[in-house]
């Protein structure tokens, strides 16, 4: 018979306004979570993704599309720039690795990605975001390699065919290519965007946009898709050379090269950091609506039961226990309304993050114990307990006689 | 075990409630008998310290209670002092068991361990063992000043005050819950203060004491 169970009673005793509560407070929560959970994950994941390639060298233009469009195959490319460029880098003294990639065309959204052998066996720290699932790698032209998801959703198996559509964006009447691939190999899932993509050898990108370039009424001669490529993915014999090497490139070279890391995290801090603010903002608004509803509930209550106040003061309750129980009744009211927007949060988070699964290959926890996500609720937790201390601080003022005699 | 002397109260603007002496022996049974507003509920409320005087001294078990602090007051009537009402003032959302330790809870006077016993082992004597754990909302009235008067003497106080522990029932319940009451303040040895308007109740006690002999209120 503590204090806290005294307060549970009494919540119980009114369960609809403690339901509602609780539902408001977790509301708000169910907010903050999500867009803390979902900034955090988002954030960490494409960071972690990133940080495979210490650069990414393209054509000139905006260094987030190419990005964005090479290493998250989000965007549409850059341009081309030329195969020499990738000779070049091959030649750098601290470039490990330079994987060079040629797009241009999907199949059903998912994007066709040009490349060498070299980057199916790329194994950035220690993981192996290319493994087999089945199959093999590609050893000819116009065989490819699926991503995990893009062959769940296609339905494509091993030995299956298909034909690729010029260009990135699905639409109808988009021009599609008379050559057909086969698939000769699936990936591992890996959580990546590896999982949206279809992969070949790079030749047969060139292949079948040298007979689309001749079709389009170019004169041979005129363009040599092998002597470009989309983008080259640089690992450099450590992350310390990043910036002096991207300034060297964009320096010397027509091209131009990309932290991946450092674009993610301007995207974070200068167009999705303004975005977040504007949730959280209003996630705190629903909490401290929350909080008088709480700060209400609770006053209604103590006038309601006045006289229970003055028989426990009658039967030996100092002031500072029932002020201790109203206020554990207020700290009721907010956990469990955190414990019910953190569930409520995890499902947003859950569902949202099946989405972005499909929509970017990323898989999203929808569990994540951040600083910010303890900082906010704690702060919560804070407001809660502050909303108790008027209705506490009326039920520490009773006047035991008065209302041992009222009706 | 219970003196007052030269007590006195404002009671609002211009009106003073005064109670020049009072005694009451250890064990004794005592009416506080008068008409409704003479100042006997006034007086039980001073003398057991839900209310504090502006003169005077009322010495209870031998501790002037007028000079308490307010913690060592509220210790002191937990520890010291049973209380029943007329309304019974049970808990709402408590079973019958638990109000009774709740009376225990606050006087902090029984070890926790012993309380689930103890208010089982009252209730059962005041005849309510089938009723543990029904909630005062269905408990008829006279079983729900059973529970009171389970409550009231659970931590074995000194004196019991009963302000019209009858005035809400019936003549029949009336009956028992005065012979339970005064049975139990026997058995107990514990001093009874008594407040009623009516003066067959009254009667019952040994000693029986009018408000108007007791108590003043003048207009100052």
């Amino acid at each position: 018979m503590s204090l806290w169970h005294i307060a549970w009673r009494y919540l119980w005793n009114r369960k609809l306004t403690t339901v509602l509560t609780i539902l408001s407070v977790a509301l708000g929560v169910g907010l903050i979570v999500s867009v803390l959970t979902l900034r955090e994950e988002t954030q960490r994941r494409f960071e972690q993704e990133g940080q495979a390639f210490d650069l990414v060298v393209g054509a000139k233009g905006n260094p987030l599309q190419l990005v964005l469009s090479t290493v998250y195959f989000l965007d549409v490319p850059t341009g081309n720039i030329k195969k020499d460029m990738l000779e070049a880098l091959r030649g750098m003294e601290d470039v490990e690795g330079a994987f060079p990639v040629a797009m241009g065309d999907t199949f059903r959204g998912f994007r066709i990605v040009g490349t060498t052998l070299d980057l199916m066996r790329f194994a950035p720290g220690g993981q192996q975001p290319y493994a087999l699932a089945e199959g093999r790698y590609w050893e000819r032209s116009m065989e490819a390699v699926l991503g995990a998801q893009a062959a769940e959703e296609s339905g494509l198996r091993v030995g299956d065919t298909f034909k690729s559509t010029h260009g990135f964006v699905q639409m109808p009447g988009a021009e599609v290519h008379d050559e057909v691939y086969t698939v000769v190999g699936i990936l591992a899932r890996s959580g990546t965007p590896n999982d949206r993509a279809i992969f070949c050898g790079i030749g047969s990108v060139w292949d079948l946009h040298t007979h689309y370039d001749d079709a389009d009424g170019d004169a041979p001669g005129d363009h040599h898709p092998e002597d470009e490529v989309t983008a080259v993915l640089v690992k450099l014999a450590s992350p310390a050379l990043r910036f002096e090497y991207r300034d060297k490139i964009n320096r010397n070279y027509n091209a131009m090269a990309a932290i991946p890391v450092q674009e993610i995290q301007k995207l974070y801090d200068q167009l999705l950091g303004t975005a977040k603010a504007v949730l959280l903002a209003i996630g705190y608004l629903v909490v401290v609506i929350s909080a008088v509803s709480i700060l209400i509930g609770l006053y209604m209550s103590i006038l309601q039961r006045r006289r229970d106040l003055a028989i426990m003061r009658a039967l030996g309750a100092t002031r500072g226990e029932i002020f201790g129980s109203v206020l554990i009744e207020a700290f009721w009211v907010t956990l469990l309304g955190i414990a019910a927007g953190q569930v409520l949060g995890m499902t947003v988070c859950a569902a949202l993050g099946h989405y972005l699964t499909q929509r970017l290959g990323f898989h999203l926890s929808a569990i994540v114990w951040s600083p910010d996500l303890v900082s906010a609720l704690s702060a919560v937790l804070l407001m809660g307990m502050v909303a108790g201390i008027l209705p506490a601080w009326q039920a520490y003022r009773t006047d035991v006689a008065r209302d041992l005699a009222e009706p | 075990m219970v003196t007052l002397s030269n007590v006195t109260r404002r009671l609002g603007p211009g009106v003073v409630f005064q109670c020049l002496a009072f005694h009451a022996e250890p064990g004794a049974r005592v009416a506080l008998w008068g008409p409704s507003g003479c100042g006997k509920s006034t007086l039980l409320n001073l003398i057991s310290g839900l209310l504090r005087p502006h003169a005077g001294a009322i010495v209870v078990d031998g501790v002037d209670i007028a000079k308490l602090s307010e913690a060592q007051l509220d210790g002191f009537r937990g520890e010291r002092f049973g209380f029943i009402f007329q309304t019974f003032n049970l808990l709402a959302p408590f079973t019958a068991l638990q109000n009774v330790m709740i009376g225990m809870r606050f006087a902090d006077v029984v070890p926790a361990r012993e309380w689930r016993d103890r208010a089982v082992a009252m209730l059962k004597r005041v005849g309510l063992e089938h009723r543990l754990h029904a909630r005062p909302a269905t408990l008829s009235v006279g079983e729900r000043q059973r529970v009171a008067i389970a409550r009231a003497l659970v931590n074995r106080p000194r004196v019991i005050a009963a302000d019209e522990p009858t005035g809400s029932l019936d003549p029949k319940a009336a009956a028992a819950v005065m012979d339970l009451l005064l049975e139990l303040c026997e058995e107990e040895k514990v001093t009874l203060l008594l407040v009623t308007h009516d003066r067959t109740i009254a009667d019952r006690l040994p000693e029986m004491f009018s408000c108007h002999d007791l108590v003043k209120e003048a207009a100052t």
